[in-house]
């Protein structure tokens, strides 16, 4: 049959040599397997080619522009760098910034937001390490990032969020809860993150932080009710009496007599008249920005303070804290912080005389 | 913006689209979730107003995700989200310049979202993105906004006409265009009046009025657009309604026979359901009345005005900028206006004297533009020098054949709308040229001849007549039309249906044997209309309005019924209303007399003799559209002149006409390229088995075993080629007597039982 004698040609096929020629390239075999390949990028094992270190200035420029880069583990890198940077020259130290605090925060913040949790820490470290007074007059920037992170989805960064808080309250508290938005807006964040917001959502059987994953579960609640009574202290509580808490033009009745002994008798109240303490005297009068809401108002006064946090937040508080005061353990032992602070303040107005 | 790699866990935690599903499934439960959402979208939001041009990467989640995530659930939780709207507005318009292109798309969809949720109303809207829209740099956004305010548009006029929302859009737009003569920037109201016109979603004076005063404008783009909105907006859409009416039919038998056999899913169930509603409401549109549809030149507030204000800024002026393809757009119009609404320009004539002459670039657009400005009212005496100049310029022996037959075609145009533009002496002179040697040019001066036969036979000289003309001259029915003469109005193709009638009589008639020219029954015939009327009434009642349906039985027997029971129907059908019965006896009284009166006039109409019953129109419009439709297939391509509905613009084309065929010997393609224009599209030559097939294979169905049989590789079919013939008789015979079984039974799974 045809077919099978083109089969037996084809098989004897396979055990024929293949001849060679003059002048041409030697047949490819039929399992030859093509291996070159072209590359888009080369990459050089030794990159600089300068034999002088770069300055110790330049290598802070760099790592700080290090922070926007896309791999977890060199913003990370950067940080801790920058971090060791900052202790060895700190003004006590005898040494000072290379940048000021002002270009370092906008690149520093949106790490509070970033997914990952060892950057995060790092970002802490390195918070802790700036000097307290230069962050004072930056505290309104810095606080939309702490809120975003305090509502975030991911509840690991809500908990960072507290913690950069915490660091903010005890370095600068009076400007946290006094700067522009930072009362009702900062506690509305608490009390989303503690979900105290309405009746149903504080009871105990309610699921709290429904949605995202609540890390470990007990531990973040104690943590930010213990941030949660200090911010409070800071506001509305009794520790700032006496130092001469305003900016402008509260005179308490003991703050005017100290100001009167200070002084000798024909000069009175010359505070007012002196050169400002803080860096921005008079954005109060909110000159160049957008018009303020209620929320975002500058509550500068405790008196103040007090009246907003009576009429929007005591109730939900009250009833948060009585709630984790009944969950006992650890939570409840925290709780007891937020409700001494409560209990001084509501006696500091009853003494001032406003309505609870 | 580059995302950062997300960790799986991340992933997890930072799951929008997720909430969002959750939310949408129980909005009570998860409401501290999504307060927490909303402040953190306050505090972006925060961020990015304190410096909105470095928009920095804010860690996992960005802005533009929270938008969108609100906008998508804002529904859920309106007490929370009150603010939204007019907050993605106010970033919107305070910062589209330096909007990042991604979070500026994002707002925009997201206040459409918002739109379609009823969270904000569509005035609010528009008042938002037009502004936007005519301001913007970008033509990404502006081609968004652009699609979306249309669309918006469309949505909330898809039910019923928003007066309110269209009036206030419209007013905006005229504001637009009248507020700044010299910007292009109302070049956006010509774009959107032009589309929602071509969708009949505007429709009214208004909206003409817009483009009216666009084309009044100074800047040269704006005037054109309104001008060619004038000249080309209405058949732009009457295309689209042909277009929409004729999409393509949905087969439900066949859509019903694929869910049959296919597997059942929801989603298939779910597209029959679709297609179903889609027929239903084709078929519901269908019989719905046709909506009035004026063209924009009727709509026209003074029209007069307008044409004279047109010509004088842009034609006339000397600091008028456009050039001369856009003043021929602007003549074009102002000659159809004039043509349409009959209207007199002082200086429109004595403009053309200048652009007559064979050299002027286009000038076919001129002479045809010439001939659309001319009507009956105009008085000849500002025509004659023009049409004089026209046969001394360009029809003579020694001008190119296509000039000359150009020539011919423009006076032939002219003297169609005002006969009384030419004279004895010039008509015969050019009538000879039917004698030339070209053929493009005899066949215009033909043209001329058969129109002057038609209106006035008198000027020709007596042999080149005709007998027709000849004829009518002698009976004196063919007579000179004075100035500005109206002719009496009749009913458009009322001679048809009488002709009609007539052959269904003599049918009629034919049937029942009798001679077919004899005098007939007019009692009989009477009694057939007013069933007619009947009929229809009957055929009306079944698929519109309950209140037909609840007649009497009594009365739709009588109204089935047909020739059978005619004295039963007669009382009845009287005691059901005054006004027919007295309209019939009127009707009666009217056909008594015409009978009388046959012999002596043959001529007189139907329409004065007749009440039409709804039968009778309805034939009427069929006759009509036949007529229209055999005149078409009649004139191959091109339109005569007689047929040309008045308002139809008269093109360059038309005054070139057979010029194509002095322009000396067409190539082959030519010809053949000319021969195959009027042809339809046909597939190629294939045969039967071929065209099945593929007819087959794009009905989506497999082969049949005949075909399997006939493909089969010939090797597969040897082995049982060879058991074949070592078969025995006894095995024949049983593999035959199975053959047959199986025969009778239709096929190996056999087609009775099933």
């Amino acid at each position: 049959m045809g077919s099978s004698s083109k089969k037996k040609k084809e098989k004897q096929k396979d055990f024929q040599k293949a001849k060679l020629k003059v002048g041409k390239t030697k047949a490819k075999p039929d399992n030859f397997t093509d291996t070159s390949f072209k590359a888009k990028s080369i990459t050089l094992t030794q990159q600089s080619l300068t034999l002088t270190a770069p300055t110790t200035t330049t290598q802070f420029t760099h790592h700080v522009s290090l922070l926007g880069s896309k791999s977890d583990a060199q913003r990370r890198d950067s940080l801790a760098h920058l971090t060791t940077h900052l202790t060895n020259s700190r003004p006590t130290a005898g040494g000072s910034l290379p940048q000021p605090v002002s270009t370092l925060l906008p690149t520093l913040s949106p790490l509070i937001l970033d997914g990952n949790t060892g950057v995060r820490t790092q970002l802490l470290k390195l918070l802790r390490a700036l000097p307290p007074r230069d962050v004072e007059d930056h505290v309104a920037q810095l606080l939309p990032f702490i809120r975003a992170g305090m509502t975030h989805l991911a509840a690991e960064i809500r908990v960072t969020a507290v913690e950069v808080l915490a660091w903010l309250v005890e370095i600068a508290g009076r400007e946290v809860v006094g700067c522009a938005g930072g009362w009702i807006k900062t506690l509305n964040c608490f009390l989303s993150v503690l979900g105290w917001h309405t009746e149903e959502s504080s009871k105990w059987s309610a699921s709290r932080a429904a949605f995202g994953k609540s890390g470990s579960a007990g531990r973040p609640m104690v943590k930010v009710l213990g941030v949660l009574a200090e911010f409070l202290e800071a506001g509305i509580g009794a520790g700032e009496e006496g130092e001469g808490e305003d900016v402008v033009m509260e005179e308490g009745v003991g703050a005017a007599g100290a100001a009167v002994g200070n002084w000798e008798f024909p000069l009175a109240q010359v505070e007012a008249h002196m050169l400002p303490e803080t860096a921005q005297p008079y954005v109060y009068l909110n000159l160049f920005g957008q018009p303020r809401d209620e929320e975002g108002e500058m509550y500068e006064t405790r008196e103040d303070r007090f009246r907003v946090f009576a009429a929007r937040f005591l109730k939900a508080v009250e009833r948060g804290v009585e709630s984790a005061r009944q969950d006992g353990g650890e939570v409840g032992r925290a709780s007891s912080a937020v409700s001494k602070v409560l209990k001084e303040a509501l006696g500091y107005a009853r003494g001032a005389g406003l309505e609870v | 913006m580059v995302k950062r790699k997300l960790g799986a866990l991340e992933k997890v935690e930072a799951d929008l689209p997720n909430l969002q599903h959750k939310i949408r499934r129980d909005p009570k439960s998860y409401i501290e979730d999504f307060r927490a959402q909303h402040y953190q979208y306050e505090s972006h939001r925060e961020i990015f107003m304190a410096a909105p041009s470095s928009a920095t990467d804010t860690g996992i989640i960005s802005l533009r995700e929270l938008i969108d995530f609100i906008a998508h659930v804002a529904d859920c939780y309106p007490e929370i989200t009150k603010d939204f709207p007019q907050q993605l507005m106010d970033i919107l318009s305070q910062h589209h310049l330096i909007l990042q292109a991604e979070l500026r798309e994002k707002i925009v969809g997201s206040l459409v979202l918002l739109r379609k949720k009823e969270l904000l109303d569509s005035a609010t809207l528009l008042q938002t993105l037009f502004p936007i829209l005519i301001s913007t740099p970008s033509k990404t956004l502006r081609a968004l906004l652009f699609q979306k305010i249309l669309m918006d548009l469309r949505s909330s006029n898809a039910k019923s006409t928003n007066h309110k929302l269209n009036r206030t859009m419209q007013t905006v737009l005229y504001n637009l265009v009248t507020s700044d003569r010299t910007s292009s920037k109302g070049l956006w109201a010509i774009k959107l009046t032009r589309e929602l016109w071509k969708r009949q979603i505007w429709t009214d004076a208004k909206a003409v009025e817009v483009m009216k005063e666009a084309s009044l404008a100074t800047n040269e783009k704006v005037i054109v657009g309104g001008i060619r909105f004038f000249l080309g907006g209405d058949k732009e859409r009457e295309e689209m309604e042909d277009e929409s009416s004729d999409e393509e039919a949905i087969d439900m038998g066949r859509v019903k026979h694929i869910i049959g056999i296919n597997k059942k899913t929801k989603k298939k169930a779910r597209a029959v359901e679709k297609a179903r509603a889609t027929v239903k409401r084709r078929e519901r549109k269908k019989n719905q009345p046709h909506p009035l549809n004026f063209s924009a030149l009727h709509l026209l507030h003074d029209p007069q005005g307008y044409a004279e204000s047109l010509f004088s800024k842009h034609l006339q002026s000397t600091k008028s900028k456009l050039n001369l393809d856009q003043k021929l757009l602007v003549l074009q119009l102002v000659t159809r206006l004039v043509g349409l609404h009959k209207l007199h320009i002082m200086h429109l004539y004595s403009y053309f004297q200048k652009y007559l002459t064979p050299r002027q670039p286009s000038v076919t657009s001129f002479l045809a533009s010439l001939a659309q400005a001319s009507h009956d009212l105009v008085p000849p005496d500002d025509l004659e020098p023009l049409v004089q100049k026209i046969a001394n310029e360009f029809v003579s022996e020694a001008s190119a054949a296509e000039v000359a037959s150009a020539g011919l075609n423009a006076i032939r145009e002219i003297c169609a709308r005002q006969p009384l533009a030419m004279n004895e002496t010039l008509l015969q002179d050019l009538v000879m040229y039917r004698k030339s040697k070209d053929k493009g040019v005899v066949m215009a001066a033909r043209g001329l001849l058969s129109l002057f036969r038609e209106l006035n036979p008198e000027w020709l000289k007596r042999r080149d007549r005709g007998k027709e003309a000849s004829m009518g001259l002698r009976s004196g029915e063919k007579k000179e039309k004075r100035f500005a003469e109206q002719a009496a109005g009749g009913i458009e193709g009322i001679e048809l249906l009488e002709q009609w009638k007539e052959e269904e009589r003599r049918k009629k008639r034919a049937e029942k044997g009798l001679p077919s020219d004899a005098e007939d029954d007019e009692e009989e015939e009477e009694e057939d209309n007013w069933d007619a009327w009947n009929v229809e009434e009957d055929e009306d009642s079944d698929d519109s309005d309950g209140w037909i349906q609840v007649q009497s039985d009594a009365e739709i027997e009588l109204s089935d019924s047909d020739d059978d029971d005619e004295d039963s129907k007669r009382p009845k059908k009287k005691a059901k209303s005054d006004e027919e019965t007295a309209a019939e006896s009127a009707a009666e009284a009217t056909t008594e007399e015409s009978q009388a009166q046959k012999e002596l006039d043959q001529k007189l109409s139907l329409a004065a003799t007749r009440i039409l019953t709804p039968a009778d129109l309805a034939k009427l419009q069929e006759l009509r559209t036949e007529a229209a439709v055999n005149a078409l297939a009649g004139v191959k391509g091109r339109q005569s002149a007689s047929n040309r509905h008045h308002d139809d613009p008269l093109t360059a084309e038309e005054i070139e006409g057979l010029a194509a065929l002095s322009a000396g010997k067409a190539t082959r393609e030519e010809r053949i390229a000319h021969a195959k224009e009027g042809k339809t599209d046909r597939a190629e030559h294939k045969s039967v088995t071929a065209k099945r097939k593929e007819k087959k294979d794009a009905q989506g169905k497999s082969t049949t075993n005949k075909e399997k049989a006939r493909k089969k590789n010939f090797l597969m079919t040897l082995g049982k080629a060879k058991s074949k013939n070592k078969r025995s008789l006894v095995q024949t015979r049983a593999v035959l007597k199975a053959h047959q079984e199986r025969a009778k039974r239709g096929g190996r799974r056999g087609n009775t039982g099933n």
